[in-house]
């Protein structure tokens, strides 16, 4: 679907995107990660044609990315912007004909968008008279009025609340299933845990990580088991003895606890549990991956240590 | 075409076309029904100690005034203050050696209007006209102003002895060119801050999704353009129509000289300008050529205008860079006068070659002639303003391209240099 090679883009002698490839799957949704001035907007930027790279490519669809391209490329910048005069309805006239909708087009899938996320009776209204949410979900549909086969959301959660966080992401999913492809750089790791399929990891304008977020979280687990269980933590933690390592615990109340755990030596999972079996009460037990949240400032901690 | 649309959508480009001349129309409306037919009514005291008026005045021609006499000294406090005199607006003082120094004065408790001092003026100068002839001459009151008439000492090119392109003329051209830079800085504002809105609200962004920065900049400069030329057409429609009908129904005989005896002088610079506005000055000609200037002068300052607004880090980051542009503007419209004084200074052929000052000067020569075989220059600067204003819309497109999607900063000379070597 979008093919990015050796992409790099200076700014001075600075470098804002250094050597970046990576490649988005029709139908999936990737997220684009990595901390404050990595280089997402700038790369962001180069997909959506606003800047040139110094070398590198861009492929769509097989082809190399031309301007015609963008009619099925839609946008929702990080700064969001709309001129407060128009009415929402003239303003998707105006986006839309820049997209190259017909009117009658514009007309339908505004009917359809406003509908589907309870706002027909703002068609009329100036931008102005929205509040920032709403302004941030007509400006959602507006990215998405023209049905793009690539949706690019720079941080497409911020300012909404969680009902209209849920509906975003419904919404997301809904496309991802009709064979659209969706790139989203947030900060947020936990929707990035929820909805996304892949994810690319950018540091200091270098990429650092890619692959799938259960594959990531797979390569960055410590070995590390939870025990959900009720009984004695005194009894548990006999129960270890010389063969486990206690790494944390956390009480839940009537007895219930659950405890962290590392293997030692050639110990496994299931010598674990047959340890604790007869000592208390096991309830749950499974192995810990790290949240994407913790690969993340694992990842771009180590990477800055190492320079 | 949104911007044009915004444009003509806005109230105050409405308020601005069509309230904006009609203003006009008022105020001259205004200017000729109480400048011309002034509502004042006078009566003014002449002090003539030495009887040298004999208690005569060509009254009665206006009704607004009406004159008394006295033959004693009376001195100003007392017509300032004595109730006796209470009655009369204004006193002029005729003192005895008036014959020969020609001094007198008026003295008024309320200013008078420019019609009332003119006439007053007249009517006194008359009469002592009269008395001078009597006194001092055999000849009749006719043949004494024929002889005080001054001498009309015309100066006139060799080429053109009927002074068809006269200073008078290029003066017109100076007015075309004054409207064509005053249009550009409005109109250039208008971008600016245009510009400068986009970026602050960041709506930038998704249109540079769509379009390319410098489709984006052209259809800024050519929708905003497109406005200015139509709100200047219509202004022109509206204040050419307002005038004719004023000139053809209400003032109809405004200007008829047996009504205005006591404004000869205004007359005759009126029908001066009534023959040059009508006959001498070639308006197809200058109009078609005023088109040319404008749109070119306005599209090379509408691209500075634009890239201005571009690389400003905010709405009032701009300000200190407009200032030089504001200042050229104001030179373009020195070196038009300059032209008008020096039509035929070598100086004036650069001023009109250089495309900063070309569509003011350009119109000042234009209107005032060229001499044989120089029309070329005509072309020469149209051609440079031309290719000027193409090189810098595409140094402005790599300003408007490179700075902006930079926000925030302080805008800085350095910052303008090296965005323009970004290619």
């Amino acid at each position: 679907m979008l093919e990015i090679q050796e992409l790099t883009k200076r700014y001075q002698r600075k470098a804002a995107i250094d050597q970046v490839s990576f490649s988005l799957r029709k139908g999936e949704i990737f997220g684009l990660l990595g901390p404050n001035g990595a280089g997402k907007t700038t790369l962001i930027r180069i997909i959506n044609k606003i800047i040139e790279p110094d070398s590198g490519t861009i492929r769509f669809n097989g082809d190399l990315l031309q301007q015609k391209h963008l009619a099925h490329i839609g946008y929702l910048p990080e700064e969001r912007g709309l001129y407060k005069q128009m009415t929402v309805e003239a303003h998707a006239h105006f986006l839309g004909a820049l997209r190259g909708m017909s009117k009658s087009e514009i007309n339908t899938s505004l009917d359809y968008w406003l509908k589907k996320f309870n706002c027909a009776d703002w068609r009329k209204k100036r931008i102005q008279e929205l509040s920032k949410g709403m302004a941030q979900k007509v400006q959602f549909i507006y990215a998405i009025l023209h049905e793009p086969d690539l949706l690019i959301l720079d941080e497409p959660f911020s300012g909404f609340d969680p009902v209209n966080v849920e509906l975003i992401k419904a919404e997301m999913q809904e496309m991802k299933a009709k064979g659209k492809t969706i790139l989203i750089s947030t900060h947020n790791m936990r929707s990035v845990e929820e909805i996304c399929d892949r994810v690319v990891l950018i540091h200091q304008s270098k990429k650092v990580l890619e692959g799938r977020v259960s594959e990531i979280q797979e390569q960055q687990k410590t070995g590390e088991y939870a025990v959900k269980f009720r009984g004695n933590m005194i009894a548990f933690v006999n129960a270890l003895w010389i063969g486990f390592e206690l790494i944390d615990k956390e009480i839940l109340g009537d007895d219930r606890f659950i405890a962290r755990v590392k293997m030692r030596g050639d110990n496994s999972f299931e010598d674990l549990l047959k340890t604790l079996m007869g000592q208390v009460k096991i309830e749950a037990a499974w192995e810990v991956l790290p949240s994407m949240n913790e690969v993340f400032i694992s990842t771009v901690t180590t990477e800055s240590d190492e320079k | 075409m949104r911007e044009l649309r915004e444009r003509l959508g806005s109230r105050s480009f409405i308020l601005m076309a069509i309230l904006g001349p009609l203003v006009v129309l008022t105020v001259t409306y205004l200017i000729f029904q109480f400048g011309g037919k002034d509502q004042q009514k006078w009566h003014v005291l002449i002090v003539d100690p030495a009887n040298v008026m004999e208690h005569k005045i060509m009254s009665g021609e206006d009704p607004n005034i009406t004159y008394s006499f006295a033959t004693n000294y009376i001195e100003i406090e007392q017509f300032a203050d004595e109730k006796r005199f209470a009655a009369f607006d204004a006193m002029v003082e005729v003192n005895e050696k008036v014959l020969s120094n020609k001094v007198a004065f008026l003295f008024y408790r309320e200013k008078p209007s420019f019609n009332m001092s003119v006439n007053i003026r007249y009517q006194v100068e008359r009469r002592l006209e009269e008395v001078l002839a009597k006194q001092f001459t055999k000849l009749s009151v006719t043949d004494f102003r024929k002889i005080k008439q001054p001498l009309n000492f015309a100066f006139r090119n060799v080429y053109d002895p009927k002074d068809v392109k006269s200073d008078l003329a290029g003066w017109v051209g100076l007015f075309f060119g004054a409207v064509i830079f005053v249009f550009i800085f409005l109109f250039g504002m208008t971008i600016l801050r245009s510009v400068s809105r986009e970026k602050t609200n960041r709506v930038v962004e998704i249109l540079l999704a769509t379009v390319k920065p410098r489709s984006l900049m052209l259809g800024k400069i050519l929708g905003i353009g497109i406005s200015a030329f139509l709100q200047l057409f219509l202004w022109c429609l509206i204040i050419g129509l307002g005038l004719y009908f004023m000139r053809e129904t209400i003032f109809v005989d405004m200007y008829d000289a047996s009504n205005q005896v006591a404004a000869a002088r205004q007359v005759s610079d009126y029908n001066q300008f009534v023959e040059l506005v009508f006959d001498r000055i070639q308006f197809g000609v200058m109009i078609f050529y005023f088109s040319l200037f404008f749109t070119c002068g306005y599209l090379f300052y509408g691209a500075f205008f634009a890239a201005l607004g571009a690389v400003s880090g905010s709405e009032s980051d701009g300000q200190q860079f407009l200032i030089p542009l504001i200042l050229i503007l104001c030179f373009a419209l020195y070196a038009g006068y300059f032209a008008l004084e020096n039509p035929d200074s070598p100086l004036t052929t650069f001023l009109m070659y250089f495309p900063f000052t070309a569509p003011v000067v350009a119109m000042v020569k234009l209107s005032i002639g060229f001499a044989e075989g120089s029309a070329y220059q005509l072309f020469v600067s149209l051609f440079l303003l031309l290719a000027s204003s193409i090189g810098v819309i595409a140094l402005a497109a790599r300003l408007f391209k490179n700075g902006l999607l930079q926000f925030g900063h302080t805008l800085r000379f350095k910052n303008i240099i090296l965005w323009l070597k970004i290619k």
